[in-house]
């Protein structure tokens, strides 16, 4: 269908006004990070600052411990993601492949376990770690996020393997395999894709974690995350928004790259992939 | 793996024992961090617990905690702060993301890349988000206060974490920001499953915009949007982290959620038991509406 000149000035229109509108916040964090403070507390606000302050990300690195509450939200997602995706590639096949009894309960149960509030679960697994000398250990954070990570990973990749035709590993077992040397030699790399899509949320869930990380890490700077690490820049006094921005993208440009990987999969669904 | 043992495995008789097998490290898993503290939680809730330590020996069972819940002023002021968050936050990120779904489903240049920049926000985390508005609402240089009193809003600045009205518009804007883009990637997702043939029969019957609007798209969305709705509302419920790190609740409770008022009571006051009673009621809540949506959710989400 043709569209008159008109009608396309206004859909481009709206669509720039709509994305810059929507963005725009991100662009305000940016500016913030990049203008001298000097110029930050003035009325009206620069949209640009005169001379952009280029070092500010090597000198809030230098200032605060940013790199190591990166590396340690890193050791975290890293550790959480592995953990996860272990039990729930084997689970989520299992859902996918087998008519287990309770399988559906299961499922449902998985399900259900996505709607949990965090701060409901987050006394009892205090309690616990208490009991288990885990508070300021990273590793508490590692077990708390795997309980916001399996759900999704197990149900996405279950229906990532209901995707895939069984006769491909069907096919597999009638040339010799085991049924887990069909999984693991056939579905596996067949998946490939859904794996990748599937891990990579389930890091920038863990990524994104305040709630854990502030209730079980509070005790211990050295194990701080960079999510917690930010906040704790922004409670000071008089905040110095300049450096808490440019610390703010660093924190935030992770989950941004893997974003852009991510989108496809989010889009098309995480349908496409087995045919290849 | 040894071969007898694969090889009985795939005799068709033993093959659901694979299956059980899988499931067993997952199953453990849930089992120990989230079923054995879920009991906990519930276990706590009908003690007086000030700090939970699993190793201390359980106090007697009361049902004190639930009936102070009931009674007090502050549970049903949060309750109330709950819902109409819910409702504020969910409205607005409906209008948002179906707005700017169907504006980015058309055909143009650069389609792509709008949709990469609409759906944005979703991967900024959530602390981040409250440092971007935190900044923007700042009450002496922030760029809102600048641009409300050039459009004439307001004639003075406002100081936007004190007063408890304002306080809470700042944490509608920063979740309606944060929550929208999800809307809009699955009514995206959800009008990409709608054949063309339905649009091209409607056009030929002389079917304007408007009616085909009215007529295939919404009708084609209802299911995707009706799941999509529950997921966004139970977001809102159970948010912790944009209100916590925002306004911690304040200015005089004027933000405390249910979430909120149960992280406060827990680790501010350290009323563990009382905190549980708060959480079970949330998680009751969520229970009831995700079985709702459960029937009709599609299987990746």
């Amino acid at each position: 269908m043709k569209r008159s000149l008109l009608h396309s000035t206004i859909l481009y229109a709206a669509v720039i006004v709509a994305c810059a509108l929507l963005v725009f916040p991100i662009y305000w964090l940016f500016i913030t990070a990049i203008s001298p403070p000097d110029q930050l507390r003035v009325l009206p606000p620069r949209f640009w600052p005169e001379i952009p302050r280029w070092d500010v990300f090597g000198a809030v690195m230098r200032d605060r411990p940013i790199l190591l509450w990166l590396g340690n939200s890193a050791l975290a997602a890293i550790g959480s993601v592995i953990l996860s995706m272990t039990v729930s590639v084997l689970a989520g096949y299992s859902l996918s492949r087998f008519r287990v009894r309770g399988g559906q309960s299961l499922g449902l149960f998985i399900l259900t376990a996505k709607m949990l509030p965090a701060t409901l679960l987050v006394i009892p697994l205090f309690g616990i770690f208490r009991t288990l000398d885990l508070i300021g250990s990273l590793w508490s954070i590692v077990l708390a996020h795997a309980t916001l990570i399996i759900p999704f990973t197990t149900w996405m990749l279950k229906g990532y393997f209901d995707t895939i035709p069984r006769e491909l590993e069907q096919a597999a077992m009638v040339d010799g395999c085991s049924p887990l040397g069909a999984m693991a030699r056939v579905i596996l790399p067949v998946s490939t894709p859904g794996l990748a899509a599937t891990a990579l949320y389930g890091f920038v869930l863990s990524w994104s974690d305040y709630a854990y990380a502030r209730t079980f890490l509070t005790n211990a700077q050295t194990n701080w995350t960079a999510n917690l690490g930010i906040t704790t820049m922004k409670g000071e006094y008089i905040s110095n928004w300049g450096d808490i921005s440019a610390a703010s993208i660093l924190v935030a440009l992770p989950v941004l790259v893997i974003y852009l990987f991510l989108e496809r999969y989010l889009v098309g669904g995480l349908t496409a992939g087995a045919e290849k | 793996m040894k071969p007898g043992f694969s090889l009985d495995l795939a005799r068709p008789s033993r093959r659901h024992w694979l299956g059980y097998l899988l499931l067993a490290p997952a199953v453990l898993l849930i089992g120990l961090i989230i079923v054995y503290p879920l009991i906990v939680s519930v276990d706590i809730s009908f003690q007086n617990v000030t700090i939970a330590r699993l190793d201390q020996a359980r106090r007697p069972f009361t049902t004190a905690n639930y009936e102070r819940l009931f009674t007090s002023p502050d549970f049903w002021n949060a309750a109330w702060i709950t819902l109409k968050l819910v409702v504020i936050v969910s409205l607005f990120c409906f209008l948002l993301g179906l707005g700017t779904a169907l504006l980015v489903n058309n055909k143009f240049k650069g389609q792509s890349l709008a949709r990469l920049l609409v759906a944005l926000p979703w991967a900024v985390p959530e602390v981040i988000a409250v440092v971007i508005f935190a900044w923007m609402f700042d009450s002496s240089f922030g760029l809102m206060n600048w641009i409300f009193i050039k459009l004439g809003f307001i004639d003075t600045t406002v100081n936007w974490f004190s007063s408890p009205a304002a306080a809470f518009m700042v944490v509608c804007v920063t979740m309606i920001w944060k929550g929208y883009p999800f809307v809009s990637i699955m009514m995206l997702a959800g009008l990409q499953s709608i054949p063309e043939d339905f649009y091209n029969a409607a056009r030929v019957d002389g079917a304007n915009t408007w009616q085909r609007l009215v007529n295939i798209t919404i009708p084609s969305l209802m299911p995707i949007l009706g799941v999509t709705l529950v997921l966004v509302m139970l977001w809102v419920f159970r948010d912790f982290s944009i209100i916590y790190v925002l306004t911690g609740g304040g200015p005089l409770k004027a933000t405390q959620t249910l979430s909120i008022m149960t992280y406060e009571q827990a680790f501010g006051f350290f009323k563990m038991g009382y905190a549980s009673a708060i959480g079970v009621i949330t998680l009751i809540v969520c229970i009831i509406a995700s079985r709702l949506m459960m029937g009709r959710a599609p299987d990746n989400i």
